[in-house]
C-alpha cells in the first residue's frame, strides 16, 4: 500500500457509544501500517477537527447551530463521509418528538444557560451529503470492519437493503410476530444485527432504522398489526421510535386506517 | 426393496444407535408452535409427529451462511475453505422435504457441482418418516407425497412400531448392524401400512388437478390477485428462507483492516428483496414488490425437467410461516379458478369453449 489513508472520527451530540464500540476493537491495531488517524479524541488527545482526511466517520445527531457548522467543515475536508449509528443516520431517539424546542429545553434544563445554540436533533444527512451509513444503536463491529476494510482497498461497501427477518431465519429463531402476535418491526428494519432481539424472543423495535430504497412496507406491516388489535397511534409510536424522519411512514400507516372508525 | 419392522419399544434404542453413524439431528419443539431440526442429545426429545420444521433440511447441506474462500489481495491468492465434514444423520425427514433435497441436487450436483453442497450431501444420512398432513400440506397435488428414493431408511408408522423401507447400501448396513432391533414384516403390518396410507391420502385438504397451473400463472399476469396479494406482502423473504427448494444466495467479500487479506461469504437470499434483481448500472429487472412477488410464484411452479415435478414440493411452509397471512395455496387456487370463477360464466362465440385455460372440473364431467 502506498500513502497512508487519513481517517477522522468526529462526535456530535451523542452518548459516544459508537466510538467506544470501535475504539475497543483489537482489530484496529491492524490499521497502524496503513492508516493515519487525524482526529479521534477517544484515541488521540492531539486530534484536530479541521485537518483534511480521506474518510470521516461522524457519530451523533446535529443538535446545535455549532454542529451545523462543524459538519459542513468536516464535509469540506473529507473525501468520503460515513455517518455512524442511529443518531447520525436517523437522528436518534432524541429526534423522536413533535414538541417545540422551547418546551423540550425547559423540561431538561429549566432556566439554565449554555454556551451553544440548541436545535432539534436531526440526522447528519439533513445538512451535508453522506456517502455511506453504518446503522444501529450501537452500530455493529462487523459493519464497521467491513466498511473500513472495503474503503481501505479502494472499493465501495454495499448497503444493507434487506430486513432483519432474513437474519432471523438464517439463525432459525421462532418468529415472535407469528407465534405470539408481538409487534415485531423485523420485516421493515434493516438487517445487520443478526436479529439480536428476536433471538431472545423479544420483538424488534427497529433500532437500525427502516430499510431504505422505498422497500420498508410500513403499510403492509401496519395492516398485520391492525389485525392483531393495535391502534393507529400505537403503531405509529412504535414505528417512529427510530424512524422519526422517514417521510413515508405516517402516510403509509394512515392509509391502512382510512375509512376505519376508531 | 428391503422391508423390516422396528417394534415401538426399540425406537429409542434405535435412535441411540444412530448416533454411532454420525451426529444425530432430528425435529424438536423449539417454541410453543414451532419445530426445527436440532442436534439431539436426549433422544426422548425427538418429535415423531411434528407438522413442519421452520427451517427446511436444506440447511444441513446448503448452509444459511458460509465462508467460501480466503484471499490475499497483495499476493493475488485465494484458498477455498471447504469444511472437513464428519458424517451426520438427519432423522425424521418428511417425504416432501426429501423431494426438496432431490430438487436441490438437480441444481447443486448434476451439472457444475457445488463443492460445498456436495461434501455435505455425501456425508449426510437421511432417515425419512411418515406424516399426517395438516391444513397447509399439499404435497399430494405436487406428487411429492411418497418418496421412492433420496433416503437411506424410511420409517412408516404402524400401531406398534415402524415399517422400514431400506433405500441405500448405507441403509442396509444400519439395519444389519442393529439386526436384533428389527423383526420381519407380518401380514398385519402390511394391512396397517395400507390403512395408514389410505387415511393419509384422505386427510389432504384438496384433491384436484393442478397440471395446468404453471401455464395459467403465465397467462394470468393481469389477474387482480397479483395486486391484491402483493399489496399485503411485507417482502420479508420468509417464504424463501423457509422453502426447502429455494436455492438463491448472495455473496460478499469482507476485507480485513490490514487492507490485504479477507474472505468471501455467501448467505441465503430471497427474490423478494430489492437487490435480488439489481444489476450493473443500477438497473433492476424486478423493480416493484409486485414483480418480485410474482417471481416467486412462477419460480416455484416452474417445471423441473429432471424430476418431472414442480419446484414447489407442497410442504406448506411459505403459507404457514408468512407473517402477513398470505396463503400461497389459496392464491394458486384463485389462478386455477378453484377458489372463485375466473372466467366469464357466459362464454361468447369468440372465446373457445374448450381448452385448458377454461377447464373447471374437466375429467369427463359433462362431456
Ligand atoms: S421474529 Fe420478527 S424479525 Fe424474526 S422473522 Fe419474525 S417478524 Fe421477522
Ligand atoms: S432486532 Fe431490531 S431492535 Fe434488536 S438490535 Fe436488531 S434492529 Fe435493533
Ligand atoms: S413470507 Fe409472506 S409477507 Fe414475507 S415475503 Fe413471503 S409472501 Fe411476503
Ligand atoms: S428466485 Fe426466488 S423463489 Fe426462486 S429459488 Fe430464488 S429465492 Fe426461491
Ligand atoms: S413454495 Fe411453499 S409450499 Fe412449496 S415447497 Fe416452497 S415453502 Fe413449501
Amino acid at each position: 500500500m502506498g500513502e497512508k489513508i487519513r481517517i477522522g472520527f468526529y462526535a456530535l451530540t451523542s452518548c459516544y457509544g459508537c466510538q467506544l464500540q470501535f475504539a475497543m476493537m483489537d482489530e484496529l491495531l491492524q490499521l497502524i501500517p496503513n492508516v493515519e488517524v487525524k482526529c479521534w479524541y477517544m484515541l488521540e488527545r492531539d486530534s484536530s477537527e479541521v485537518e483534511p482526511v480521506d474518510i470521516a466517520f461522524i457519530e451523533g445527531s446535529v443538535s446545535t447551530e455549532e454542529e451545523v457548522e462543524l459538519v459542513k467543515k468536516i464535509r469540506e475536508n473529507a473525501k468520503t463521509v460515513v455517518a455512524v449509528g442511529a443518531c447520525a443516520t436517523q437522528g436518534g431517539v432524541q429526534s423522536w418528538t413533535d414538541k417545540p424546542l422551547e418546551e423540550l429545553w425547559k423540561t431538561v434544563y429549566g432556566d439554565a444557560k449554555v454556551k451553544f445554540q440548541p436545535k432539534k436533533a436531526e440526522p447528519v444527512e439533513n445538512y451535508i451529503k453522506v456517502d455511506y451509513k453504518i446503522y444501529g444503536c450501537p452500530p455493529e463491529k462487523r459493519d464497521f470492519l467491513y466498511t473500513l476494510g472495503t474503503l481501505l482497498i479502494g472499493s465501495w461497501p454495499e448497503d444493507i437493503d434487506y430486513p432483519v427477518c432474513l437474519e432471523c431465519r438464517l439463525n432459525g429463531n421462532p418468529c415472535v410476530l407469528l407465534e405470539k402476535g408481538e409487534p415485531c418491526l423485523g420485516p421493515i428494519t434493516r438487517a445487520g444485527c443478526d436479529a439480536r432481539c428476536p433471538a431472545y424472543g423479544i420483538a424488534c423495535i427497529g433500532c437500525r432504522g427502516a430499510v431504505g430504497y422505498d422497500v420498508a412496507w410500513f403499510d403492509s406491516l401496519a395492516r398485520v398489526f391492525k389485525e392483531k388489535g393495535l391502534t393507529k397511534e400505537e403503531i405509529l409510536e412504535r414505528m417512529r421510535m427510530f424512524n422519526a424522519h422517514n417521510p413515508k411512514l405516517e402516510e403509509m400507516v394512515k392509509r391502512i386506517f382510512e375509512g376505519v372508525k376508531e | 426393496m428391503r422391508y423390516v419392522k422396528l417394534p415401538k419399544e426399540n425406537t429409542y434404542t434405535f435412535l441411540e444407535r444412530l448416533k454411532e453413524w454420525g451426529k444425530l439431528h432430528a425435529p424438536v419443539k423449539i417454541s410453543e408452535k414451532f419445530y426445527d431440526f436440532r442436534e439431539i442429545d436426549d433422544v426422548r426429545k425427538v418429535e415423531f409427529h411434528y407438522t413442519r420444521t421452520i427451517m427446511p433440511p436444506k440447511k444441513f447441506f446448503f448452509k444459511p451462511r458460509e465462508k467460501l474462500f480466503e484471499f490475499n489481495i497483495r499476493k493475488a491468492e485465494y484458498r477455498e475453505t471447504i469444511e472437513d465434514v464428519e458424517p451426520f444423520v438427519i432423522f425424521g425427514v418428511h417425504a416432501c422435504d426429501i423431494f426438496g433435497l432431490k430438487i436441490l441436487d438437480t441444481i447443486y450436483l448434476d451439472e457444475l457441482p457445488d463443492k460445498y453442497y456436495k461434501v455435505r450431501r455425501e456425508k449426510g444420512i437421511i432417515i425419512g418418516i411418515s406424516c399426517m398432513p395438516d391444513e397447509y400440506c399439499f404435497c399430494n397435488l405436487r406428487e411429492t407425497d411418497f418418496a421412492d428414493d433420496g433416503f437411506d431408511l424410511f420409517l412408516h408408522e404402524l400401531p406398534d412400531g415402524w415399517l422400514v423401507r431400506v433405500g441405500t447400501p448405507t441403509g442396509h448396513r444400519i439395519v444389519d448392524k442393529n439386526i436384533k432391533l428389527f423383526e420381519e414384516v407380518t401380514t398385519e403390518d402390511i394391512c396397517a401400512f395400507r390403512e395408514f396410507e389410505r387415511k393419509r391420502s384422505e386427510a389432504f385438504k384438496y384433491h384436484e388437478d393442478w397440471s395446468d397451473l404453471r401455464y395459467l400463472l403465465e397467462l394470468e399476469m393481469e389477474h387482480p390477485m397479483w395486486d391484491e396479494e402483493s399489496e399485503k406482502c411485507l417482502a420479508c423473504g420468509i417464504c424463501n428462507t423457509t422453502c426447502p427448494t429455494c436455492r438463491c444466495y448472495e455473496v460478499q467479500d469482507i476485507v480485513n483492516l490490514d487492507g490485504e487479506t479477507g474472505y468471501r461469504e455467501r448467505r441465503w437470499d430471497s427474490c423478494q428483496f430489492r437487490s435480488h434483481g439489481l444489476v450493473a448500472g443500477n438497473h433492476n429487472f424486478r423493480p416493484t414488490k409486485k414483480a418480485r412477488f410474482m417471481n416467486r410464484y412462477l419460480c416455484k411452479n416452474a417445471y423441473n425437467e429432471k424430476l418431472g415435478i414442480s419446484y414447489c414440493v407442497g410442504c406448506g411452509r411459505c403459507t404457514a410461516f408468512c407473517p402477513a397471512g398470505i396463503s400461497f395455496v389459496r392464491n394458486l387456487r384463485v389462478i386455477l379458478g378453484l377458489e372463485e370463477k375466473t372466467c366469464p360464466s357466459e362464454i361468447t362465440e369468440e372465446i373457445p369453449k374448450r381448452g385448458f385455460a377454461y377447464v373447471q372440473n374437466l375429467r369427463g364431467d359433462g362431456l
